[in-house]
Parts: C-alpha cells; sequence; structure tokens
C-alpha cells in the first residue's frame, strides 16, 4: 500500500493506494495515527486508489477517526470505489464517517 | 448439463499470503465473467474468512495451512475455507446478526472487532461451520445473479 502525503491550510491529505488489508493494517495505522498525533487532527483520506479494503481495512479508519476526536478533529473520506463504499455501507458506518466526492468540499467540512 | 469444476489452493498462515488466494479468485471470476459487485462479495466474504482463521484459528502464528476450496457452477460459486487451528465456539455462527446501526456520538458503538462472520453472512447466501477430526471447515455458497450464470464458451 502506498500513501501519499501533502498538507493544504493546516488540513493533512493522505492518498491511499492499493489494498487496504490486514497485511497492510501496521503500516498504514502506525502512518495515519503519527499524522495525526503530529498535525492539526484535521484529516482527508483519499480512497480513490483503494480498490478493496476489508473490515481490518476499515478498522484503521475507525481508530484513525476516534484519534481525531481526541484533538476536536474530524476526518473526511474522499472517492470511494464502490467496492469501499459497498463496504462502509454494509457495516453502517456511513452514518459515522462523512463522505465526499469533491476534494474541495472535504476541506470545506473540516475547515 | 453444466459441470461442477473445483478447485482447492492453500496458504501459510500469514496476512501477506492473503492476497495471493485474491488473485486467484479474481481469475476464475474471469473464467465466469462474474459482474464486479458479485466479484466484491466473494472476495470479501473469502478475505474475512482466511482473516478469521489466520487471527483467531492460529492466532497470527505462521507455518500453518489455510485451505481454499472453490466450487464453480454456472448458478452458484461456493467457498469452503479450511484449518487445523483452534475452533470457532459453535455458538458463534448462529450469533452473527448483522450489523446495529452504530451512534455518531458514542465510538463504542464504531467497532468492528470479530464482526467478519456478520460480514459474511451479508455477502453470501449459505454459511456453515463444521468440525470433523481435527478439521475446522467454515462452507459458503452465493448464488450468483441471472446475467452471471453462464459459463465461458
Amino acid at each position: 500500500m502506498v500513501l501519499t502525503h501533502r498538507n493544504v491550510e493546516g488540513i493533512d491529505i493522505i492518498a491511499l493506494a492499493g489494498r487496504l488489508v490486514m497485511a497492510d493494517v501496521p503500516q498504514v495505522r502506525q502512518k495515519l495515527l503519527t499524522t495525526v498525533e503530529q498535525g492539526s487532527g484535521k484529516l482527508v483520506l483519499d480512497l480513490a486508489d483503494v480498490g478493496f479494503m476489508d473490515s481490518s481495512g476499515l478498522s484503521v479508519l475507525i481508530s484513525v477517526f476516534k484519534a481525531t476526536r481526541l484533538k476536536n478533529g474530524d476526518v473526511a473520506l474522499l472517492n470511494l470505489s464502490p467496492t469501499v463504499r459497498s463496504l462502509i455501507e454494509l457495516t453502517r458506518l456511513q452514518q459515522v464517517f462523512s463522505i465526499f466526492d469533491d476534494e474541495a468540499a472535504a476541506l470545506a467540512r473540516l475547515r | 448439463m453444466a459441470m461442477t469444476r473445483i478447485i482447492s489452493l492453500s496458504i501459510e498462515s500469514r496476512p501477506e499470503c492473503i492476497e495471493l488466494l485474491s488473485r486467484a479468485l479474481h481469475g476464475l471470476c474471469s473464467l465466469l465473467r462474474l459482474p464486479a459487485e458479485e466479484l466484491a462479495k466473494v472476495e470479501l466474504a473469502m478475505v474475512e474468512a482466511v482473516n478469521n482463521v489466520v487471527e483467531h484459528a492460529y492466532g497470527f502464528e505462521p507455518a500453518h495451512r489455510v485451505w481454499v476450496e472453490f466450487e464453480l457452477t454456472p448458478e452458484r460459486f461456493g467457498l469452503r475455507v479450511s484449518d487445523r487451528g483452534q475452533a470457532m465456539p459453535p455458538e458463534r455462527l448462529a450469533s452473527a446478526r448483522g450489523f446495529a446501526d452504530p451512534d455518531p456520538a458514542d465510538p463504542d458503538t464504531w467497532t468492528l472487532r470479530t464482526r467478519g462472520l456478520e460480514i459474511i453472512k451479508a455477502c453470501m447466501d449459505e454459511v456453515e461451520y463444521q468440525v470433523r477430526d481435527g478439521v475446522n471447515t467454515l462452507s459458503m455458497s452465493r448464488t450468483l445473479a441471472g446475467a452471471a450464470a453462464r459459463q465461458s464458451a
């Protein structure tokens, strides 16, 4: 899994590419939690290039979301593939996550 | 009359090996011309089942075997995931009854831990668990949508 990090006006944006599954969980969780810890706690996760995610990968997103809340921040999920959107809806977590198809709208939510 | 085709694979009980099964599944599904949404459900069920074996049956110990058998017919896709590790409590499968609505204000309701079986049951039409002679087997099948029920030429 490849993670690409940039920052826009104090908001961290991380693009993930590949499969977010059990084998990738330790590396991805550490990277994302470190970003939250060192940053503002406002995070956009661009999942456009995540073609498959299992429940362990989704657990990482939940961990990161909880970490941002502890910093009074928030997470916005951006550009979900149909497969990832299906998993989130299956687990009903669309009621928890803020989900966007447009980066500008995601940034506006976090400002 | 269409023939049932069966293929069996096994991997070592390491998370890094699970992707090999996904790659094989994609190949099989292209043979069946399975639509992407059907493939996604079967793949998610398979990965969750093997994740459960790696984590719960073998406790993340490597060097054990996980066996996956694919049973292909034009009408249904069958999967059997077997291991020789710690068996699942027999009541666990029946108690997996789907997902409750999480409370956005209560992080304790967002957990996904031990929810792999719920995901499997949501993705597959039939799910059974059997322990016999020290081998634990989770059997799953999904009836394919009409357009998917055709074999390659």
